[in-house]
């Protein structure tokens, strides 16, 4: 398998609003969305990103999509350098690179039919009108709105949220993109759609061999689509394996903590108390070192002074634990 | 069973809209046992919402009860005056909404807002109101000097406790919440139910919660109403509803319903959407996208039939239960 | 025809017709709208219906200076203590009022959108000096401004548009700005860049038509208020002398004290005509909020 995504050390500082002192001062606070992130998506991989609101996931998909500036850090899709892309390379790659929403009535202009909703991205991207039709009727049969004709001249108001999120991918995957992050993409479903939709993406992802980053706060749903799962907590991943190993032996404490509070669909579960407390620190003057450290029961002096390393615990399963590091695991 | 102390008997709700009348409930059966949670599952557009607002007496203008009776600890709600309704309101019945952000006024401390609460509402003195109101903050789990802060200096979980701490202000016989937990995140909602948990069986709480999660319903309700298109289509004691379902809706539910263990199966999704109750179907309302329908299902809407002591579905083929769940667990069964 | 223009036209066509039929949902802009039409098809027909020129002076039969006769036949609205019609001024007075109403309008518009559209939609330091440069002119004072410059560029119409321009749209700018920021919000902005959309096509295509009831609502508000400008500057008697306008009216009326004299004749008709063309200018930026915040009438 080739690289398609490979982000290294990548950064991602907004300015907040200053106080007249810290102006004096010459302050410049920034909330630390993203704070050194590496990461490589390969090729046909489907990759889980989860955390909390505040995590910085959502802005790991905008920065991989180039909807936002890097502070720092590289960035390679594809082997270019996001960064360096401008004009008709850029034209290019944003038609390799496709983003699914969360709100799917919000996501389509709503002067637009459903036809010309899906055909902004060949018009966009200058495919001839008389390829258009065709290669929209491609995408909505790919999406199982096949009879098309039936939505077609709709507006998106009189679509329910379901069909709307399949033309949502349908408009997604009309340009034949290599790759796509789902930033949250059923959580405003109802749950007997949110089914249909996850299976989509599910046999989406095993027809096209679509790249995928899938974002959500929720562990079970991208349990359903990703392969691989990365775990964010305050800007940074903290863990990173296959899905069903992170979620079965979770090795980060946030990431344990994250699977216990899950609630179960059955009356039979745990509900013992959770391991971490409190909730998510400030992202303008984080904690040093480990970010969890002021909420994780195990934390120790290593945990305030050193930033841990993103480190093998298992084949293909990394944690950016103390804990867990290979020079603690001797000692104990 | 014990005693109900809410019951509700053949609930009906409509809204005048431009399109005409609307019943978004529509002879609505439901009884909340005195100390039992109640959790009051179904999709969006079911109604759930306008039971919960009917039930408080705080229905928008286009919105009235047509017909039906809503009796609390042997009151019976409908035949009050509007003025005396209001007054139950907080004393006997209160409320926890979805976005705290929302019910807790930016501009006051929260020590004023529980005042407001416990001297306006409950005629304490203010001494013994702050007093009160540090015990309530250490019920949901906060601490008391929090009082003194504006609701905006507190995180999504700590106003969601904090609103909380509101509603139980005055003991009241009946909580009801709309979606408390659903705005949060995972771990912070695991720690509100808990809490919620914990008060429930301290303070013999009696609530009902609105909501579209399963899981949250799971963990936290005694009792289990599943609701769909106006109606409740199944009622019973939640370990009983989720492991033995024996209305088609419910099983469709939880099958679509995605869980962290287990294989990871395609999930079935019902298919189709609810039906427009501008021109409500007669007969089964969900008989459009249940699998197991029958020519009798689309004539006659089923009466809710008993399949275990308290637990009741409004299912034609409630005898074939059994049988039904095990097709329904298969995705095939679905696809129309 | 073509694939793409297929399916756009039916949908514009749907389009423009809900939203006029939103617009005239509303009794006030109807009646704006009347009155706009009267004083359009009077302004056209002014030459018509003057029968004098209005600045000519003149005589009875008897060779006397026809002033200030009363209402009759020959003059229906009398004339000036110069023997001037003032019917034939009031008719005549139509075109530069109207000129001056709806140029200023399109002014006020366009400069307001394209401001507050690049200031909301670009931000960073565009933003800032865009809307720095709104709070300066916000705070230069409207008349005292529009006189001296008038004093400075000569006191032709023109003169008294470019100024009302100049002064009235940072308000314009300010609310588009707003709305454009809410606007941007919308994920389906978002999503036409994702899918490749140039700046210029997501302002064009994604933008612009759900700012256009706004700019039309503030194009209706300065009608008003450039015509009250104009009659203003007029009436102070720094407009220009050349123009018969309803405000030149009123000064010429006030300087002659046809109010002593009790010419109401002389003063009320122009001073109605601005009342009513102000008032159709509010009136029709009535129905464009029932097509910006369509969930009021409920």
């Amino acid at each position: 398998m080739a690289e398609l995504i490979a982000a290294a050390n990548l950064t991602k500082h907004y300015p907040t609003s200053r106080t007249t002192r810290q102006m004096l001062r010459g302050e410049r606070p920034v909330v630390r969305a993203v704070d050194g992130i590496d990461l490589v998506i390969q090729r046909g991989e489907s990759v889980g990103l989860v955390g909390e609101s505040g995590s910085g996931k959502t802005t790991v998909g905008r920065l991989l999509l180039k909807l936002t500036e890097a502070s720092g850090g590289t960035l390679n899709f594809d082997g270019a350098a996001v960064s360096g892309l401008s004009g008709d390379s850029l034209r290019r790659f944003r038609q390799q690179a496709q983003l699914v929403f969360q709100n799917p009535f919000d996501s389509v202009n709503p002067r637009f039919t459903i036809r010309r909703a899906v055909a902004e991205p060949l018009i966009n991207t200058g495919v001839p009108r008389a390829e258009r039709d065709g290669r929209i009727a491609e995408a909505m049969r790919l999406v199982h709105l096949g009879d098309f004709h039936r939505y077609a001249d709709k507006h998106p108001s009189e679509l329910s949220g379901g069909q709307l999120q399949r033309v949502v991918l349908a408009r997604a995957l009309v340009g034949r993109p290599s790759f796509l992050v789902a930033d949250e993409p059923v959580s405003m479903l109802d749950v007997s759609v949110r089914a249909g939709i996850l299976n989509l993406m599910r046999e989406l992802r095993d027809r096209l061999g679509l790249t995928a980053l899938y974002i959500s706060h929720d562990l079970t749903l991208v349990r359903y689509v990703c392969e691989r799962t990365l775990v964010m907590y305050l800007g940074r991943i903290v863990e990173d394996g296959p899905t069903s190993e992170v979620i079965s032996r979770p090795a980060h404490p946030y990431t344990q903590a994250l699977i216990k509070a899950v609630p179960r669909p059955r009356t039979d579960q745990s509900r013992e108390d959770l391991p971490i407390s409190g909730g998510l620190a400030n992202a303008v003057s984080p904690p040093s070192g480990c970010r969890l450290r002021d909420r994780c029961p195990y934390a120790f002096a290593r945990c305030a002074q050193e930033v841990p390393a993103l480190l093998e615990v298992a084949p293909g399963h990394r944690a950016a634990c103390h804990l867990t590091s290979p020079a603690n695991a001797a000692a104990a | 069973m014990t005693t109900a102390l809410l019951s509700v008997s053949d609930l009906a709700v409509t809204y005048r809209t431009q399109a005409g009348l609307v019943a978004a409930v529509d002879g609505v059966n439901l009884e909340v046992p005195a100390g039992a949670m109640l959790g009051l599952v179904g999709e969006s557009g079911c109604g759930k919402t306008t039971l919960a607002r009917a039930l408080m007496g705080v229905l928008p203008g286009n919105a009235r009860v047509s017909r039906g009776r809503i009796v609390l600890d042997g009151t019976d709600l409908q035949a009050l005056s509007a003025a005396k309704r209001r007054a139950l309101l907080w004393r006997d019945i209160s409320f926890v909404p979805q976005s705290s952000m929302n019910s807790l006024d930016p501009v006051y401390r929260m020590r004023t807002q529980m005042r407001e609460v416990l001297c306006g509402r409950g005629d304490l003195s203010r001494g013994a109101a702050d007093t009160r109101a540090a015990d309530l903050f250490q019920a949901v789990g906060l601490n008391p000097v929090r009082l003194n802060d504006f609701p905006h200096q507190f995180s999504g979980g700590m106003r969601q406790r904090a609103a909380i701490a509101l509603a139980l202000a005055l003991h009241p016989k009946l909580v009801i919440a709309d979606e408390p937990v659903t705005a949060l995140d995972v771990i912070v909602q695991r720690q509100v139910l808990d809490m919620l948990r914990r008060l429930g069986e301290d303070m013999n709480l009696t609530a009902i919660f609105v909501t579209h999660d399963i899981a949250v319903v799971a963990y936290l309700c005694t009792v289990t109403a599943v609701m769909y298109a106006g109606r409740i289509v199944e009622y019973g004691p939640t370990a009983d509803v989720l492991a033995r379902p024996a209305h088609p809706y419910t099983m469709g539910l939880m099958n679509a319903f995605p869980d962290l263990e287990g294989p990871t199966q395609d999930l079935a999704p019902i298919e189709g959407s609810p039906p427009d109750l501008h021109t409500p179907p007669t007969g089964c309302r969900f008989a459009a996208r249940c699998p197991f329908v029958q020519p009798v299902c689309t004539t006659t809407y089923p009466a809710p039939t008993d399949v275990a002591p308290d637990h009741w579905a409004a299912c034609h083929r409630v005898g074939e239960a059994e049988t039904l769940r095990a097709q329904a667990t298969e995705a095939a069964t679905w696809q129309s | 025809m073509d694939g793409g223009s297929t399916i756009v036209l039916p949908a514009k066509r749907r389009g423009l017709r809900t939203a006029l039929r939103r617009y005239f949902a509303d009794p006030y802009a109807v009646v704006g709208c009347v009155i706009y039409v009267v004083f359009i098809v009077l302004g056209i027909l002014a030459g018509w219906l003057a029968q004098y020129d209005p600045t000519e002076i003149l005589f009875t039969d008897d060779g006397q200076l026809a002033a200030s006769l009363p209402p009759s036949a020959a003059h229906w609205l009398g004339t000036t203590n110069l023997g001037r019609d003032i019917f034939s001024q009031l008719v005549m007075g139509i075109r530069p009022s109207l000129f001056v109403g709806i140029t200023a309008a399109v002014g006020v518009s366009a400069l307001g959108t394209a401001v507050g559209v690049l200031a909301g939609y670009f931000g960073g330091v565009v933003d800032t000096l865009l809307m720095r440069l709104t709070d300066v002119v916000l705070g230069l004072p409207f008349l005292p401004f529009v006189i001296v410059l008038a004093a400075l560029l000569g006191p032709s119409l023109q003169n008294v548009v470019f100024s009302v321009v100049i002064l009235l749209w940072p308000n314009a700018a300010r609310i588009i700005r707003a709305q454009l920021l809410t606007l941007m919000q919308r994920q389906f902005i978002e999503a036409a860049r994702v899918t490749g959309a140039s700046h210029s096509r997501i302002i064009l295509v994604h933008i612009l038509p759900n700012i256009l009831p706004l700019s039309l609502l503030y194009g209706s508000i300065s009608v008003g208020w450039a015509i009250l400008t104009q009659a203003s500057v007029s009436f102070l008697g720094f407009g220009d002398q050349d123009t018969i306008s309803w405000g030149f009216m009123l000064q010429d009326a006030y300087a002659s004290q046809a109010l002593s004299q009790a010419q109401y004749n002389w003063f009320v008709p122009p001073g109605l005509c601005i009342v009513f063309v102000v008032a159709a200018g509010f009136f029709l930026s009535r129905g464009y909020e029932n097509l910006i915040f369509p969930k009021l009438k409920q």
